[in-house]
């Protein structure tokens, strides 16, 4: 049985409860039957009181007093001279029969009634308490679907039922339900109506369960429907108000925190996409203006230039259209890996390698040999997608070679279950206030200044982060910063004798 | 009697700058628009080299470059853009030549063009066996390998690594293809085999490993043994 039911005794059905008086009775009249030659009638009237009280504590009124009244003629038909009559003879016995009769009918009342008012207070105690309980576990809840899971145990717990609960979620139709239709138009009716239907409400009493609305008129979320439901069960019905409010109010906050959220991450994206936009436009502005510069030049005054110029012109236009080309290529790839839709296209690789490809493209670039590279042999290989590495090394290099004269370090080394990558420059370094921010994806919202580095440090970043490794930047002692990658080196491939 | 090149690109202005620069070469340049017009210029007038745009609006070009090995062996140049990885390297597997990546320069574009006809008809002309640059000298012939003069001991796998590019010096060589060709077909995802090799075919041949100047990666392709 359940602990929070409302439902009288039906595990005790009547038949059970006469069968039980009847035994009680025929117990108490063959114990006094067998005492008889020891004991006065005195004790054998004491011993039917006793069967009275067991009877009034156990069963309930009306046969509690059946007991009452058997147990008096028992003793007067069996024990009361004369005997195996209903007479009796002597009026002293017959007052003290009717005496206790009497007793026998308060004391069964009186224990009946104790008996109600403990089961009664009993379960309104487990009632608070369900109450209780669940309130707390509807605190954590995030989704209406945890609501309705708790809300259909806890309605389950309280009413043997069957019990119903429906939320009005994401447009669920209640027609698709697989409730009957009878069911289906209590539940659909009660929430027009947002009022509780069923037995003792005054609305379609001839129902044989209640139907209670979740939430009010102009914020219908749902609707239950609790059975067994008794007219007289008015405690019943208000513990079901009770859970049915409590499962509305989690209900609306789940919702309303669900759309906070949404909010603010759209508002976070369009704040994003505005200031992204505004800033590859900025970087895209300046170097097209240089190639329309150039090249209209070249078209128009071709004649009057002098070959020095017009080789300027060109060297301009080829290296500001090679910068267009890192600018979009950066761009696109920290869109595809920050949409996450891009998988790694990881195989083992050398880093060894991929330093040694980086290395001889970038010297085009760097004539005078600034970069100077330090990569023991030896080192271990690691699962990466190479051309996502490659563009790390590049891009961390590329930088070093733009915003700093001298000397450039770009050092490779292992340290217990990771593989150490350091650039370093002497630049003007980096604030500490700044190391964070220059690796986010165009938070410059001004549009003037120097065209912007920070994509090509928010890719490199992307790209560490997305190998389960990081990137971050110090400044040197001495001046200068240095870009120190962490990359996890996995277990190696298995060292096989190789054919 | 000129070359003959067959540029396949849908973008009018590359196709326009394609041609021009090839022109000046001196070369003899026809174009298509579509895998399907390059199907039907290679049937009626065959060319000696073929620049292959990735992204046509008719296919992915992998079914034209197995169609032409069936009959001829003319190099095919695949030019991709960054994004096209995964497709380049399907393309250089099934028997395409090298690539290009966009964007590219005119130089070379016409430095791939001469590596990719110096190896025309490999199979019918002497392949390569000799191969010299620099302080770099390999006979696969006599089986001999030199640095600076001195002769270097391989080990037989690094060796037959070491020859499949010279076979195809100057091209890239996809990690498939040298997988299959030195260890086997069914060796073809153990790449960590490769770069183990790789690394002690680097620290035996180039004077400093980590920035070489013969054994050059194609990183996320491939190699390629430098020519020039």
């Amino acid at each position: 049985m359940d602990d929070a039911s409302n439902s009288s005794t039906p595990d005790n059905p009547p038949v059970r409860g006469w069968v039980t008086v009847a035994l009680l009775l025929l117990a108490a009249t063959l114990a006094n039957a067998v005492l008889e030659p020891y004991v006065s009638i005195t004790s054998q009237a004491m011993l039917y009181v006793l069967v009275i009280v067991i009877a009034a504590y156990r069963l309930d009124w009306v046969q509690s007093a059946v007991c009452a009244v058997g147990a008096v003629t028992s003793l007067n038909f069996f024990f009361v001279p004369p005997r195996w009559t209903f007479e009796v003879e002597n009026r002293e016995h017959l007052i003290a029969l009717a005496v206790m009769l009497v007793v026998a009918l308060v004391i069964s009342h009186l224990a009946s009634s104790v008996r109600r008012e403990s089961v009664h207070a009993a379960l309104s105690e487990r009632r608070a308490r369900q109450l209780q309980a669940l309130a707390t576990r509807l605190a954590n809840v995030t989704t209406p679907a945890e609501v309705l899971d708790l809300g259909q145990q806890a309605l389950d717990k309280a009413f043997a039922g069957p019990n119903m609960l429906f939320l009005t979620l994401d447009g669920t139709d209640l027609a698709t339900t697989e409730w009957n239709s009878k069911i289906q138009d209590g539940l659909r009716c009660c929430m027009n109506e947002s009022a509780v239907l069923g037995p003792g409400t005054g609305r379609w009493p001839g129902l044989n369960a209640w139907y209670l609305p979740l939430g009010e008129k102009k914020h219908m979320l749902g609707a239950a429907c609790v059975q067994p439901a008794l007219a007289s069960d008015n405690d019943g019905r208000e513990h079901a108000q009770a859970l049915i409010a409590l499962l509305a109010q989690a209900v609306r906050r789940v919702r309303l925190s669900a759309k906070v959220q949404a909010a603010q991450i759209e508002a976070q994206r369009q704040h994003l996409q505005g200031t992204f936009l505004a800033a590859v436009s900025h970087d895209l502005r300046t170097p097209l203006a240089a190639i329309v510069g150039a090249a209209s030049s070249l078209q128009t005054q071709n004649e009057k230039l002098s070959p020095d110029e017009r080789h300027r012109l060109l060297g301009s236009i080829v290296s500001e259209a090679t910068y267009l080309s890192t600018l979009t290529e950066n761009t696109l790839q920290l869109v595809r890996l920050n949409s996450s839709a891009q998988t790694l296209r990881r195989d083992w690789e050398s880093v060894e390698e991929i330093v040694g490809a980086v290395l001889t493209r970038i010297r085009q670039r760097d004539p005078g040999r600034r970069i100077k590279s330090k990569v023991p042999p030896g080192l271990p290989l690691i699962k990466a997608d190479p051309v996502l590495l490659a563009q790390l090394i590049s891009n961390l290099l590329d930088n070093a070679l733009t915003y700093s004269q001298g000397e450039i370090e770009l050092s490779v080394g292992v340290r217990e279950q990771s593989l150490d990558m350091a650039v370093k420059d002497r630049g003007p370094g980096i604030d500490e206030a700044e190391q964070e921010l220059i690796f986010e994806p165009y938070r410059r919202g001004d549009q003037s200044g120097p065209r912007g580095a920070g994509l090509g440090l928010a890719l490199c970043r992307a790209i560490a982060v997305a190998h389960g490794g990081s990137l971050i930047v110090r400044r040197r002692t001495g001046g200068g910063s240095n870009f120190m990658v962490t990359l996890p080196i996995d277990e190696q491939p298995p060292e096989q004798e190789l054919p | 009697m000129s070359l003959k090149v067959l540029v396949v690109e849908d973008d009018r202005e590359i196709r326009a700058l394609m041609q021009s620069s090839l022109s000046v070469e001196g070369m003899e340049v026809q174009t298509a628009v579509s895998l399907s017009e390059a199907r039907a210029l290679l049937q009626h007038k065959p060319p000696d080299v073929v620049v292959l745009d990735l992204g046509l609006p008719d296919g992915d070009g992998a079914d034209l470059v197995r169609e032409l090995r069936k009959q001829r062996a003319t190099p095919v140049i695949v030019v991709s853009a960054r994004h096209q990885e995964a497709q380049k390297i399907a393309l250089l597997d099934a028997g395409a030549d090298d690539y290009l990546t966009k964007p590219f320069s005119v130089g070379e574009l016409l430095a791939r063009i001469r590596v990719a006809l110096r190896h025309r008809g490999t199979s019918l002309a002497a392949a390569v066996t000799c191969h010299e640059l620099e302080d770099l000298r390999v006979d696969l012939a006599a089986h001999r390998v030199e640095r600076d003069g001195v002769a270097l001991h391989l080990t037989p796998t690094a060796f037959n690594l070491l020859a499949r590019l010279v076979r195809s010096v100057g091209r890239v060589v996809t990690h498939r293809q040298l997988l299959t060709d030195v260890w086997g077909a069914e060796f073809v995802d153990h790449t960590h085999y490769l770069r183990l090799y790789m690394a002690q075919l680097r620290a035996k041949i180039e004077r400093d490993p980590a920035e070489p100047r013969h054994l050059l990666t194609e990183t996320g392709v491939g190699y390629r043994l430098a020519d020039v």
